[in-house]
């Protein structure tokens, strides 16, 4: 008769709803895992699940996505039974055949011609005989370090005599590319991570996946937002080490996609000189006018192709192809620390923190 | 009368269980701040550091304790990436990659920053779980 609570369900259950919200909170938690199988870089995926099982699994079905625009678009490397722009930039009895490709292959390459019109002719991909030559010089020169040199003037000159895009002749219909200039080859470094990037993560909306972030190699894409609504808090990690500041910006993202170009992701030194990788198509050389540059946009594969050509370009030319573009914002940062943005980079910034 | 005495026992009756219950809520009140209390003091166990290799944790340190951690890797562990936490800082002090990328990274503190060597597939990140607001992700 005084043990009354065993008769009150009700406030039993309200204390193990409290004490579930105060032990753990909501059901689902975040998980990530990495790789280093695609497009020569770091692959990180972060996300919501139930369990790990389910998170491995979506996991798994990204790596198999990416695994494939990796094959098509690399022209590093060759696989049994396969066309991919390897094969399309390959000479047989001193041309270049007319191969039958992947309509993925077509769709990216006509979104390149479309950019290089978009961005002012700064994203080419048809400069991969310039492009060469400095992967060359900079492999030689990583793996050899006192040995490091720079190409010569004459060499990238000559290069860049085969670099006309309208050398690349896409065949929608019958499915097949071919390059008229013998000496050109395609090197969709600037745009083939955030094109993919994109991709993949348009496939996870159509399965109704939401609560996931990709980053490939600094090609961010955010996939919704949290489970609990609340958007992802991203930092631009400020490579400055002298800084007080750890990040250059802390946004908050949900859907949207962060692409950082930055000069100290991948370079090589020569006399004591950083050479990074980012080259400008007009003087054939790595562009020293930012630190990094940074695009928030909806799509990664134009984030990915802006970020680049907004290296590659004055601010004030590249402020105003930004300003021109709805629903796209940037972030410069100069060599002496400051910073520039965009008019509307702020309502991407976190009001919380910085 | 025989009324007014029932009536008197049952509300004695009903104040007697309105404090029990009261203790009750009390006492399970207490349980629960004392366990919610107890998982945020062993889960917050302070900002750390998390080493993978080729995505697989190999090891987890703390960025209170300095401590110098020899990353090897290669088929032979020829290959090394020396990790030095320091000051509630970490950074890789030297390493035998060829692009020596890594070891210029400027050291890291915050939660979500991380040092990556591509060469090696060496990812390290710190995790802050205190620090409130803290990003998901650096880039
Ligand atoms: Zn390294």
């Amino acid at each position: 008769m005084r043990k009354s609570f065993f008769r009150w369900p009700g406030i039993c259950v309200a204390l193990i709803l409290l004490s579930g919200a105060v032990g753990c909170g909501s059901k689902s938690e975040k998980y990530s895992t990495y790789s280093f199988d695609y497009f020569d870089t770091v692959s990180v995926i972060t996300g919501y699940a139930d369990s790990q099982e389910q998170f491995d699994d979506i996991a798994e079905s990204i790596f198999s996505e990416l695994s494939e625009y990796h094959k098509l678009f690399t022209i590093y490397d060759r696989f049994e039974k396969m066309e991919n722009l390897s094969t399309v930039n390959e000479l047989k009895d001193g041309t270049h055949r007319v191969v039958t490709v992947d309509p993925r292959i077509i769709d990216m390459l006509l979104y390149a011609k479309d950019m290089y019109k978009k961005t002012d002719e700064t994203v080419n991909v048809a400069m991969g005989s310039v492009l060469s030559v400095w992967h060359d010089y900079r492999t030689e020169g990583t793996e050899n370090p006192s040995e490091a040199k720079l190409p010569t003037v004459g060499e990238l000159t000559e290069a860049a005599k085969h670099t006309d895009i309208n050398h690349m002749i896409i065949d929608e219909e019958a499915c097949t590319v071919t390059l008229t200039d013998p000496d050109m080859t395609l090197d969709v470094g600037a745009i083939a991570k955030g094109y993919a990037v994109e991709m993949v993560a348009r496939f996870l909306e159509e399965k109704g996946v939401t609560g996931y972030l990709l980053n490939v190699g600094g090609n961010v894409r955010t996939i919704g937002g949290k489970p609990n609504g609340e958007k992802w808090l991203v930092g631009i990690e400020n490579p400055k080490e002298e800084s007080e500041e750890s990040y250059l910006a802390y946004l908050e993202l949900s859907g949207e996609s962060l692409v950082t170009s930055g000069s100290y992701q991948r370079y090589y030194v020569v006399d004591g000189k950083r050479y990074h990788h980012i080259i400008d198509p007009e003087t054939l050389m790595p562009s020293e006018d930012y630190v990094s540059v940074s695009v928030v946009c909806k799509n990664s594969a134009d984030g990915d192709a802006l970020s680049t050509a907004l290296f590659c370009m004055g601010l004030e030319e590249g402020m105003a192809l930004v300003e021109s573009l709805t629903d796209t914002e940037a972030l410069w940062m100069l060599d002496d620390g400051t910073c520039y943005e965009s008019s509307g980079f702020g309502k991407y910034k976190s009001e919380t923190k910085k | 009368m025989m009324q007014d005495v029932k009536n008197r026992s049952v509300e004695k009756n009903s104040r007697r269980l309105f404090r029990n219950d009261m203790i009750f809520i009390v006492v399970l009140l207490l349980l629960v701040t004392a366990f919610g209390l107890w998982i945020y003091l062993v889960r917050g166990e302070g900002d750390r550091v998390v080493v993978t290799i080729d995505g697989k944790e190999i090891g987890t340190y703390s960025l209170a304790e300095d401590v110098t951690v020899e990353i090897r890797t290669g088929l032979q562990n020829e290959e090394l990436n020396l990790l030095v936490i320091k000051d509630g800082k970490a950074y890789v002090e030297t390493a035998t990659c060829p692009d020596g990328i890594c070891s210029e990274h400027k050291p890291i503190s915050r939660e979500g920053e991380s040092i990556v060597c591509l060469p090696h597939k060496v990812v390290i990140t710190v995790y802050a779980e205190n620090e409130k607001d803290a990003p998901d992700i650096v880039v």
